[in-house]
């Protein structure tokens, strides 16, 4: 029955940003149409995938550093593509693609360093520090950034603040294909790893006593769900919530195992980044609401929804 | 504590009068802190009354002898209280009102004033004379910019959306100087019914609205980068590579050339 409503959702979230949107595409023509094949269909997908990779990298994220408050941004990457996005701008690299290698590579040193923090102490990777790391490498990166915005001469820099907020707008069948190729890497990583992330919620030590080789999990978790968070803030910059709430959504609803509630929040997070993306576009057309707005305020008011209905009896 | 206070009102009753004073001398030292400010001064011939300016303001090149105090929106005080200035032209937006307010508490007159669009440059021009003592010159600039922007509008010819970035997409709305200089030059803004002086838009909008032209703030003479992505193909004027590059010091600002922005910009959609 859960599946069942979470599949619907889904093929509807698919379906209406598909049909919808502000310019009115008649029906009988909408197999014909450019704007449907080449921009709604990819961004449509785009949102799946993203919205997708972003519930997977949460869910995972929070088992790892045992922290409801965990999200896929926390850990210093929106931080790091957003420097590295702004670089490109000053530097005056140019180019189509651009922005999205620049903030990938940010992403990625941000990540590297987190996690070299994180192994701060030994080889066993602290979760506490890769949280604390993150956060700290992220509040740098934002104040180098911010930095560079002020002091450098380019007026298009302020920009980029625009572009690390910019959602699904650069959707085309280009970054569709290329996150269609990489996702599925770091995904599969994910979801092979359910078992032992059952164990960690257990705790370290417990998880160690019944058989899961602890220190390798969890460097795969980590570097797996930073992957798929590196990639998703290069096409579509930082999407709040997706990777915060849907998690929680899911583990309230189908419980705390990894086989189910991995491939629950990828979908679920692809539902309502679609669903949401489609509102964004269509409810102040022709204007367009940034997505993230979107995905916060029908996320949220659902979360807290469930939060009553499962803590009162 | 009556007479502190009594002392208090005195001093702040002085501070008033020493503000007023001000008024009504023309000023000899003034900080332009918006490049149509600089230009406008330039223009009624109170150029060499100007010791600070932004570093955007390029205009006119005699312009850039002038010492900048930086970026300017919000201003720099220390920088702008270094060039010793009598009077500090502000432009009129929140971001600015703090310094305004430290800018007076040290003693520095200043005035705010409004330049988003064309109405805006009468009043701001007449203001300037004022101040620095150039009334006849400003009514002459003033008389001269009129005959530019206000004879019967020419039905619009061809259709224009500003696009000032691409991801997201923002494109110009009504009301805003670049509508007005579209209008001004035949042109009709797709994005006219957006009320905003600039918005989000989706692609798709952009694709089926259908400008003939795509309008970008171009500094560099070359095409945007987003001309080469596939999804922005998708709209005509992009495939077609039907942009109007217009450089940013002369399109970007209202002021004494907007005639000319104006100029140029018929021209080019004439082509």
């Amino acid at each position: 029955m859960r599946w069942t409503l979470l599949i619907v959702f889904a093929i509807v979230a698919l379906l209406a940003s598909v049909v919808m949107g502000p310019a009115a595409v008649p029906l009988n023509e909408l197999l014909h149409s450019d704007i449907v094949w080449n921009l709604r269909v990819p961004r449509a997908l785009l949102a799946l995938l993203v919205g997708g990779s972003l519930g997977v990298a949460g869910a995972g994220l929070q088992a790892l550093v045992r922290n409801p408050l965990a999200d896929p941004f926390l850990l210093g990457l929106s931080g790091g593509a957003g420097l590295g996005a702004v670089l490109a701008i000053a530097l005056h690299v140019s180019g189509p693609w651009a922005l999205p290698i620049a903030a990938f590579v940010g992403a990625l040193a941000a990540l590297g360093l987190v996690y070299r923090l994180g192994l701060i102490g030994g080889a066993a990777l602290d979760p506490r520090i890769l949280l604390l790391g993150g956060v700290a490498i992220g509040a740098f990166a934002a104040a180098v950034t911010t930095a560079i915005v002020s002091l450098a001469d380019a007026a298009e820099l302020r920009n980029a603040f625009l572009w690390l907020w910019g959602g699904l707008s650069g959707a085309s069948w280009d970054t569709v294909l290329i996150i269609a190729v990489y996702a599925p890497i770091p995904l599969v990583v994910l979801f092979a790893a359910s078992r032992p992330l059952d164990l960690l919620a257990l705790g370290e030590e417990s998880a160690g006593y019944l058989g899961a080789d602890v220190e390798r999990v969890k460097r795969r978790v980590y570097l797996a769900a930073s992957l798929l968070t590196a990639a998703a803030v290069a096409v579509s910059g930082v999407i709040g919530f997706v990777g915060l709430v849907v998690p929680h959504i899911a583990r309230l609803t189908w419980g705390h195992r990894h086989r189910v509630l991995l491939p629950a929040a990828f979908l679920g997070g692809g539902a309502l980044l679609a669903f949401s993306d489609t509102l964004a576009r269509t409810v102040v057309a022709p204007r367009e609401l940034p997505v993230g707005v979107v995905t916060a305020l029908i996320g949220v008011p659902v979360f807290a929804m469930l939060l009553r209905r499962w803590t009162i009896p | 504590m009556l007479r502190r206070l009594f002392v208090f009102v005195l001093l702040l009753s002085a501070c008033r009068t020493s503000a007023r004073r001000h008024d009504t001398a023309p000023a000899q030292r003034v900080v332009s802190l918006l490049p149509s400010f600089t230009e406008i001064l330039f223009a009624i011939g109170a150029g060499d009354r100007v010791v600070g300016r932004t570093q955007w303001c390029d205009y006119p090149p005699e312009a850039l002898a002038v010492p900048s105090v930086g970026e300017g929106l919000p201003p720099n005080i220390e920088a702008v209280a270094a060039r010793k200035p009598d009077l500090v032209v502000v432009y009129k937006s929140g971001a600015n009102m703090t310094a305004v307010q430290q800018f007076e508490r040290i003693g520095i007159h200043t005035v705010l004033l409004d330049l988003n669009r064309l109405e805006d440059l009468g009043p701001a021009t007449r203001t300037l004379g004022k101040l620095t003592g150039h009334e006849a010159q400003a009514e002459s600039l003033v008389a001269k910019m009129d005959s530019f922007t206000y004879r019967p509008l020419p039905p619009p010819t061809v259709s224009i959306a500003f696009v000032v970035w691409d991801n997201p997409p923002i494109v110009i709305g009504r009301g805003s100087y670049l509508d007005e200089l579209a209008t001004q030059a035949g042109a009709r803004n797709v994005f006219s019914d957006v009320t905003a002086p600039s918005a989000q838009v989706s692609l798709e909008t952009i694709v089926a609205r259908n400008p003939q032209w795509i309008a970008v703030l171009s500094d560099s003479g070359k095409p945007p980068d987003f001309a080469r992505r596939r999804e922005w193909r998708a709209v005509a004027a992009v495939r077609d590579g039907r942009f109007l590059l217009l450089k940013g010091s002369l399109f970007g600002r209202p002021g004494p050339r907007s005639g000319q922005a104006i100029a140029e910009l018929r021209r080019m959609l004439a082509r």
